[in-house]
């Protein structure tokens, strides 16, 4: 087995009287590696633990054989993609990726190539010179990606990444993160939707409570995910003919509405997306504009193995 | 179409810049940023505008005899530096309020502390981002009029004789702008409005001023002058440039105030600027 890329040795992160992280030790071997877990599993504590940006509160953190703590220095080999929005609205995505990749060395000149080349690694050189602002929830986060590749690390840390985008997005951000991962890069990806992890990688670390669960191939996951109801809500220019379209799919279970969306309870996640994607891309129902799925599916398959 | 992997990186094989020199992209970038801005350009004009009616005052003393009541004196050099703390405090609130707490409110901490950057690199960038316009309304025109009297002059006569003066100015500037930038970086982490900042540096400073101006009222004595902000840097100019200080308070007390103020902001900034608020 080769070196990890991060490696955790019985890592524990309090808040306080909170506890984030509960005696973590897990080694992340290269490749693409999910983290899947539900809102508040620990997720983003590990992924923080991970970009140095914590001091665990026990434990050793070390990535690519290094501390990570109070190392900048190994930071040129990190890339991450935080889950918030981080911009200057009144900023161009140029503008913004070249600022960020200034602070990774690079020359004036060659950090404004270096921002070209990754806005259009991800699909954004079109809009390079539109103003954050006027950016769209799933520009905003291939501009987040962008930055996060534009210094060409060994390491990629997304989290989730995939949150709020419109089926489009979706698929070309995660032909990215798989294309990346076929490059040689280690990608560490959290999700709380194990349809969008699956669709990424078969590696997956479970976290939930502050501890890994499970790590590895785990496709017995899959199974206990189909047997339990999945919701998504899709926001879109006309959620009723979206309904109407997907009635007619059999592993659909129930339908509401929302203002300016259609919230769908469906059995079969993967033929879902699958149709769904089929139909945003197709236009003929009009515009998909964001597509989230809350985690309400995913703690119920947590309980299930936690018991 | 060209495969997705086929479309992504080159490695990157330019020169980086040495670690540890990440500031001075933040403090670059934070002054190009100020300098876009119209009317920065004419604050900076109105803070110039002293530098230039003394020019003229030394050219005149220098070559009409009988105008020697223009010519500089160390008290010169004293009462420029008073007059520009309007324009320091202007320059102060105008480009350090938004510093830190610009980069709080839209969350850019996280990501720049993800990169190659300490956080002493990010507060120093910060810092040198505010120092440079500082200085540049402080001991940049004051060290440009002692060089202009020697120019009109065509003597090293006045210079000779307060051979002090140049370490003087420069101490001076340092500690006024030091306060004055650490103050308010301190300040702006604490909010993410660069608004509220502002008016939370200009109470500070203001009311501090208020408050000694009471106590000195009721007391008739100035021996409480350490409660204000200015009055503070008054007093340690007025020792730096070997006159008489204005208050009764001891001077060192001053000096211990500025520095404890100077610690304090940074204990502060040490605990606020972080990629991850930590609350608990």
């Amino acid at each position: 087995m080769s070196v990890p890329v991060v490696a955790a040795e019985g890592v524990s992160k309090w808040y306080g009287q909170v506890i984030g992280l509960n005696d973590i030790t897990v080694d992340v071997q290269p490749g693409v590696t999910g983290l899947l877990g539900p809102n508040g599993a620990g997720k983003s504590t590990f992924l923080k633990l991970i970009t140095g940006q914590l001091k665990p509160s026990q434990g050793t953190v070390r990535v690519l054989g290094e501390p990570i703590w109070g190392n900048p220095a190994l930071y040129h080999r990190l890339g991450f993609c935080p889950d918030q929005d981080s911009f200057y609205e009144r900023m161009t995505g140029q503008q913004w990726v070249t600022a960020l990749v200034r602070l990774n060395g690079l020359s004036e000149t060659d950090a404004v190539e270096a921002a070209r080349r990754a806005l259009d690694t991800v699909g954004l050189l079109d809009a390079a010179d539109k103003k954050i602002g006027a950016y769209s929830k799933g520009m905003r986060q291939r501009v987040k990606l962008a930055q996060a590749v534009v210094h060409d690390p060994d390491v990629l840390v997304l989290d989730e990444p995939l949150a709020g985008m419109d089926p489009i997005a979706r698929r070309k951000v995660i032909r990215l993160i798989k294309g990346w991962g076929r490059e040689g890069k280690s990608v560490l990806v959290s999700s709380h939707i194990l349809h969008e992890i699956e669709s990424m990688t078969s590696t997956i670390l479970l976290i939930n409570n502050g501890r890994i669960l499970a790590e590895g191939n785990i496709h017995q996951i899959r199974d206990l995910i189909d047997e339990h109801p999945h919701t998504v809500r899709i926001q879109a220019d006309d959620p009723r003919r979206l309904a109407h379209a997907f009635i007619e799919h059999d592993g659909v279970r129930s339908l509401t509405f929302e203002k300016g969306a259609v919230v769908v309870e469906t059995g079969k996640p993967d033929a879902f997306y699958g149709r769904l994607t089929q139909i945003a891309a197709s236009g003929e129902l009009g515009e998909v504009h964001e597509v989230s799925s809350p985690d309400d599916n995913l703690q119920a398959v947590f309980e299930y193995l936690v018991k | 179409m060209t495969p997705i992997h086929d479309q992504s990186y080159r490695r990157y094989a330019g020169v980086r810049q040495e670690p540890g020199a990440a500031w001075l992209v933040i403090a670059a970038t934070g002054i190009r940023t100020v300098l876009t801005k119209k009317f920065f350009w004419l604050v900076l004009l109105a803070a110039w505008g002293q530098f230039f009616v003394r020019a003229v005052m030394f050219y005149l003393s220098a070559n009409f005899s009988n105008l020697d009541l223009l010519a500089p004196s160390v008290e010169t050099f004293r009462q420029f530096f008073e007059i520009q703390e309007i324009f320091v405090l202007f320059v102060t609130v105008y480009v350090g309020s938004g510093l830190i707490a610009n980069d709080r409110r839209s969350n850019a901490l996280q990501i720049y502390l993800s990169k190659p950057l300490t956080r002493a690199e990010y507060v120093a960038g910060k810092l040198g981002t505010l120092l440079f316009f500082l200085l540049l309304v402080t001991l940049a025109p004051a060290l440009m009029l002692l060089f202009l009297e020697m120019m009109f002059s065509a003597s090293l006569a006045f210079v000779g004789a307060n051979l002090f003066l140049l370490p003087a100015i420069t101490l001076y500037a340092l500690v006024e702008v030091l306060l004055s930038g650490f103050t308010m970086l301190a300040l702006s982490s604490l909010s993410t409005s660069a608004r509220y900042t502002a008016m939370l540096y200009a109470g500070v400073v203001l009311f501090t001023a208020a408050v000694f101006g009471i106590v000195n009222g009721i007391t008739n004595s100035s021996s409480l002058a350490w409660l204000s902000f200015r009055a503070n840097l008054d007093q340690i100019g007025d020792v730096i440039f070997r006159l008489q200080p204005r208050f009764e308070s001891p001077w060192l007390l001053s000096v211990v105030v500025v520095a404890l103020l100077i610690g304090l902001s940074v204990f502060v900034l040490e605990r606020r600027v972080r990629g991850v608020e930590v609350v608990t």
